[in-house]
């Protein structure tokens, strides 16, 4: 019986890295504390692995085969990929991967009706992985981690209930598949509001996240499958802000909880807002979880 | 309020898969910057698809149905890649053909 030990959502925004040293003190700030807190507490948290729901930039697949989830199976992880370097503009990384969490993973949510990819060899990482893996300093943890690249941009896409009932099914594979006393941290990599590539691109609609980053803390799960929803996130972001969706799976993993919030920052260069939430885990059972239908 | 185009993307366009093939392959790229026509050559680009490439008009590919995402992507294949100079470029540029208004208009 596995465990679900850790939990945060977290924005990725690739801007955040080229030009940190250019932003604010106050936005430094707020960004450095989120990365210091979520690397602090995923280490006293002792995982056994991580794994990270993170969007999928149109970086592996092509759009007319794409899949809604893809999970990184190699036993080793780098990146970023050649071409996201300079736009990202962070240091090369290498994590350990667990090729055998990623097809216990793979074998068990298909057998509960979730339809996900695998990909044994390397993955094209930009900013959904690197971000976090290098702003919070993950791979110096010495902890494995297994990426799942979920398909937020390319329509149809998986909505709130959907990623939530995949965040179920997660938390019971965890609890029932994986090897006894194996402890799980869970990140979602993704948002806040942004439009790249649109119109809007500068465009940070500050009252939508303050708003969610506020319902993600509340802990109030039928909030966040009503009022989350594909149209509110375009309107505040097309295209962009849906990323939002790879938190909605951790929160379907957890169940409902409370969160701690490590302020929020607007920067227009960044062309994205930025806050982090981190939840405040209580023993959970597929019962409790069960109690917020998706 | 900009309407979503998501929904209304059109993902038999070539240009996604230009777009795609220049971020995974970095010779293309050297080719496109040497001979874009040449590079262009080599996809089954529809004529008013392959024109708006060639008139940088963002506007006129999304309307057929680019993906934003790979637009912004191309974007940066053709104005500059990094974070504080190129991508800067290209994210005005981008932005100035979507809207008709220079940054700062």
């Amino acid at each position: 019986m596995g465990e679900i030990v850790f939990a945060a959502g977290i924005p990725h925004l690739p801007a955040m890295v080229g030009l940190y040293d250019r932003a604010p003190p106050d936005v430094q700030a707020v960004v450095h504390n989120s990365f210091e807190s979520l690397h602090a507490e995923i280490k006293a948290a002792r995982p056994d692995v991580i794994i990270v729901f993170a969007n999928d930039h149109l970086a592996n697949s092509r759009i007319r085969s794409y899949p809604d989830f893809l999970i990184g199976m190699a036993e080793e992880h780098r990146g970023p990929h050649e071409w996201f370097k300079p736009w990202i503009g962070c240091r090369d990384y290498a994590i350990k991967g667990d090729r055998n969490v990623a097809a216990t993973l793979f074998r068990g949510m298909i057998r509960r009706g979730i339809r996900l990819f695998a990909e044994p060899g390397a993955l094209k990482f930009d900013d959904n992985i690197s971000v976090p893996v290098t702003m919070g300093n993950l791979d110096s943890l010495g902890i494995p981690l297994v990426p799942v690249l979920q398909n937020c941009i390319v329509p149809p896409i998986p909505e709130q209930h959907r990623c939530y009932e995949v965040g179920q099914a997660l938390a019971d594979l965890i609890e029932k598949d994986l090897a006894p006393g194996m402890r799980v941290a869970l990140i979602g990599s993704g948002g806040l509001s942004h439009e790249p590539g649109g119109s809007r691109y500068y465009v940070i609609d500050e009252t939508f996240d303050r708003w969610f980053l506020d319902l993600a803390a509340s802990g109030d799960h039928d909030r966040v499958l009503k009022e989350l929803t594909f149209e509110r996130m375009e309107a505040s972001g097309s295209g962009g802000t849906i990323e939002l969706f790879s938190w909605v799976v951790i929160m379907g993993a957890t169940g409902p909880c409370k969160g701690r919030s490590f302020g929020y920052a607007i920067h227009r260069d960044f062309r994205c807002g930025f806050g982090a939430v981190i939840w405040d885990l209580k023993p959970q059972t597929a019962q409790a979880r069960e109690q917020v239908p998706a | 309020m900009t309407t979503s185009r998501l929904k209304s993307y059109d993902p038999s366009l070539a240009v996604h898969d230009l777009v795609q093939d220049l971020k995974w392959d970095p010779d293309l790229r050297e080719a496109f910057a040497r001979d874009e026509a040449g590079v262009l050559d080599r996809y089954p680009l529809q004529g008013a698809e392959r024109l708006a490439i060639e008139r940088r008009d963002f506007k006129a590919l999304y309307d057929m149905g680019m993906h934003p995402y790979l637009g912004g992507q191309l974007s940066r294949l053709i104005w500059g890649n990094d974070a504080g100079g190129g991508a800067i470029l290209a994210v005005n540029n981008l932005v100035a053909s979507l809207t008709g208004k220079r940054q700062g208009e």
